[in-house]
């Protein structure tokens, strides 16, 4: 996501762009103090994306600072002031990072920290969170920066899918859970407006949905190139590719480049290009978000001509059409159906397969179409949200699916302290020995 | 061996600690279904419509966790570890089925562990949101139906809204009753100790609740014929924190020289201080109790207005039971890995600490392997605030 210490080459122009783009969000926020222009922390997978956009709020994303602030082993800091207040080091650590400098702001009585990785994000006018499915820190994170940023008021909404029950008929239940979703969605309208002043202009939210449902399809057209043998892009690089959908969601920006990268990915396909020469396994990232201090990683995977032609991992959307969404005229409810979709719509496969669950069948799905020949999961200490239930997925796999080779790697998304290369590297290399066993006996 | 019947009071709570679910066993021998919760999130008004017993599940501070991990990971909080690891090692055979409540990521994100691999007959994940707004109101009212729904197919009754008040009022009056209890730990000296307190939440949370209206009773009436003891001199401490339901930690505190005299735990006040509106529509006023008036740390609240008017609709109550209790000193005990406690420690212990009542912070395993590093704490506490 950030220009790492350590040094990964990356395959593709279009990853190579985003340390650019990241810190062009982290800018846009200093900028906007300076214009008048009001400044909202916010939270990824939220689905509030469209209304800040929509209405000229300039988000500032406390994931993507602690990411940076990891990626340039810069984190401590930040994560000790926390502390030294009482926040645990087991909670989530993009948190404690965003809430460790947010208090150093305060003391320092600035809106612009000195010497913050990459400038830092500047003080919001107001805190937009959600309480879901997702995770706690989504909504307790909100409510602890709170208590360093007294003056600046919290909005929390909620944005909750059915959970996958084997044994109800969700689709039952999406039509409640969507109108909670979409209420939802007009109280942060509503709290929007309140705080900047101004009135939602409906048609223009109208249009940025509808660029916003063009770039998640895009993104997908982009990504499926990856299926090509040998594969042009890499889960390396979709940790940075995925900057755009996930920070700049309902930009043109965003869109443009997803179209240039799927022009890239066309042309390496046109001529051959890999990201391993030659490439021997091809893996899927099937969960787990990365150590962003250890993005090489995957270079030494790919070292050993393994590749990732697909990730579970901030792949966070899906062609339009799939969804097979319900006709509205109301953009708020367009995006609560594309949400609890989203996440509800590998669930008839899971209950065709018995024993199986919707994150399996989506990797499932997956290494069927990308040709994988072996599973990784990164578990990190710190998030329950994402690694809490990996081995469960990794057993289900093997159960309904078949014995194909697993590796769960072990570290955090930002504390350094939780992570050994040469560990890391040992396991790496015993896993590539079981995937090279595997796909011999496959080929038998 | 004596019959649980042949007990009465506070002999029967000790039996009932000792030997958590005995009276459960017996009922299911009677042909009762048991069904499982796990919070205070419950919601045994439901559950006990449904003619189930609610049957509370707890882990085992001393026991180590020895095949809950091939399952399940460790950065899951202690707690929930512990329990599944003992339910996974049949510690609750007995039980026909639970209702696993959406509390924490902890809960929710090992919800299909809890399924697939306890493979009990009746499961149901309880998707309590963490908003409180009115669409958040209507929203829980639709997944209180669904959870009805879901227990009528299971045990072919209908649960009607007659059954509900009926279980509603029940409820109530052993919130109340439990209410009345709590206040004779005002006296100074309390006339029924932390550790007798805790044993009694226990043994109530795996009992139905006709029964535990009965045992409360006589309890009452055992505690109030006690003649207080003299000893006026001792630190009157509350314990804050989440899913704490054994005496290691009380006897830990009261065992240091103070006595323990209110709690704002899971299974403790947080059960028992709010009661369901009898006057509101049954399904209405669940959904209003459980997401309104309940204090929990995975509600969110915002009043809109000040931070302080948050903190006064978050932690009020603290305060409120720190007066009528004459507390002296707060000791806030939260797992590793709880993210929605843990992000509030800093609130919690400074909103306390402003009106002038100290306040430690432990950190801590559910586990009395680090009992004597916590006991060592808790003496220096109590010194610096004798
Ligand atoms: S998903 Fe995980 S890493 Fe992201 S905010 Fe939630 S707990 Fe933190
Ligand atoms: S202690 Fe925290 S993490 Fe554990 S069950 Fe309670 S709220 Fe969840």
């Amino acid at each position: 996501m950030a220009e790492e210490k350590k040094g990964r080459a990356l395959a593709t122009k279009a990853a190579a762009n985003i340390p650019k783009f990241v810190r062009g969000n982290l800018a846009a926020t200093i900028k906007a103090k300076q214009e008048g222009k009001k400044v909202a922390y916010a939270y990824i997978a939220d689905g509030q994306d469209e209304i800040m956009r929509a209405m000229d709020i300039v988000p500032a994303w406390g994931e993507s600072f602690a990411g940076v602030c990891a990626a340039k082993r810069d984190a401590e800091k930040y994560l000790q002031k926390a502390e030294s207040d009482n926040f645990s080091r087991s909670l989530c650590t993009y948190a404690t990072c965003t809430i460790g400098f947010d208090m150093i702001r305060e003391e320092m009585g600035v809106d612009v920290v000195p010497d913050a990785p990459w400038g830092g994000m500047a003080r919001p006018d107001m805190i937009l969170g959600s309480a879901q499915l997702l995770c706690d820190p989504r909504f307790k994170w909100p409510q602890a920066t709170q208590h360093y940023l007294r003056d600046v008021p919290v909005f929390v909404g909620a944005m909750y899918y059915p959970p996958f029950d084997p044994k109800l008929n969700h689709h039952d239940q999406e039509k409640f859970y969507v109108k909670y979703c979409t209420e939802e969605l007009r109280e942060c309208v509503r709290f929007c407006e309140k705080h900047t002043g101004k009135k939602m202009d409906w048609d223009r939210l109208a249009e940025i949905v509808e660029l916003s449902d063009k770039t998640w399809d895009i993104f997908i057209d982009a990504y499926e190139l990856r299926k090509a043998i040998p594969t042009p892009m890499d889960t390396g690089d979709a940790m940075n590719t995925m900057v755009p959908l996930t920070f700049n969601l309902g930009t043109q920006e965003a869109y443009d480049f997803y179209k240039e990268l799927y022009d890239e990915l066309k042309e390496k396909i046109k001529k051959g290009e890999g990201v391993a020469s030659p490439e021997k396994y091809r893996l899927i990232w099937a969960g787990g978000l990365p150590s962003w201090f250890a993005l090489g990683d995957f270079q030494y995977f790919n070292s050993k001509g393994a590749t990732f032609p697909v990730e579970v991992t901030y792949r966070g959307c899906e062609k339009i059409e799939r969804l097979e969404l319900p006709k509205t005229n109301d953009p708020l409810e367009h995006i609560a159906w594309r949400w609890v979709r989203y996440w509800t719509h590998w669930y008839d496969k899971a209950r065709k397969r018995p024993g199986s669950l919707p994150k399996v069948e989506r990797i499932i799905e997956y290494i069927e179409d990308y040709k994988c020949d072996g599973v990784v999961f990164h578990s990190a200490f710190s998030c329950r949200s994402w690694h809490a239930g990996i081995i469960h997925q990794a057993e289900t796999l093997k159960k309904v699916y078949r014995e194909i080779p697993i590796l769960i790697l072990e570290g955090d998304i930002v504390d350094i302290s939780s992570y050994n290369e040469a560990d890391t590297h040992n396991r790496i290399d015993a896993f590539i020995e079981a995937v090279d066993a595997y796909k011999q006996r496959m080929r038998r | 061996m004596v019959e649980s019947k042949d007990l009465k009071g506070l002999a029967k709570v000790e039996r009932y600690y000792n030997d958590y679910g005995v009276r459960t066993k017996e009922l299911k021998a009677n042909g009762k279904k048991i069904i499982g919760y796990v919070s205070a999130l419950g919601p045994v008004e439901v559950l006990t419509a449904a003619g189930v017993v609610p049957f509370r599940l707890k882990g085992n501070v001393d026991e180590a966790i020895t095949k809950g991990d091939a399952y399940m990971e460790t950065i899951v909080c202690p707690f929930v570890r512990n329990v599944f690891d003992a339910a996974i090692k049949g510690r609750f055979d007995f039980m026909d089925g639970m209702v696993l409540p959406h509390l924490c990521d902890s809960l929710d994100r090992t919800s299909d562990v809890w399924r697939d691999y306890l493979n009990l007959p009746y499961f149901h994940f309880f998707n309590v949101p963490h908003v409180t707004d009115e669409p958040s109101i209507e929203f829980m009212k639709e997944i209180l139906k669904l959870l009805i729904s879901t227990l009528e197919d299971y045990t072919g009754n209908k649960i009607t809204i007659d059954s509900l008040r009926q279980a509603i009022l029940l409820h109530n009056e052993n919130r109340r009753l439990m209410r009345s209890l709590y206040d004779l730990r005002k006296n100074n000296p309390p006339l029924i100790s932390g550790t007798e307190m805790m044993k009694v939440l226990v043994a109530i949370m795996g009992i139905p609740v006709e029964e535990s209206n009965e045992l409360i009773k006589e309890i009452i009436e055992e505690v109030r014929s006690r003649k207080p003891s003299l000893d006026r001199q001792k630190k009157r401490i509350m314990l804050i924190g989440d899913q704490i339901d054994s005496v290691a930690i009380t006897e830990a505190i009261e065992g240091s020289g103070a006595y323990l005299v209110m709690d704002d735990i899971s299974i403790g006040s947080k059960m028992y201080y709010q009661d369901v509106d009898e006057e509101k529509e049954p399904i209405l006023a669940l959904a209003e109790r459980y997401l309104r008036k309940l204090k929990i740390p995975t509600t969110f609240v915002d009043t809109g207005g000040t931070y302080q008017e948050n903190l006064n609709a978050r932690f009020g109550h603290m305060r409120k039971y720190i007066e009528e209790f004459d507390v002296d000193g707060v000791i806030l005990l939260v797992y590793k890995y709880c993210d929605p406690y843990g992000f509030e420690v800093p609130a919690i212990k400074s909103y306390i600490e402003e009106i002038g009542v100290p306040v430690l912070y432990l950190e801590d395993e559910y586990s009395t392997s680090s009992l004597a590093r916590m006991k060592t704490r808790i003496e220096a506490f109590l010194e610096m605030i004798a």
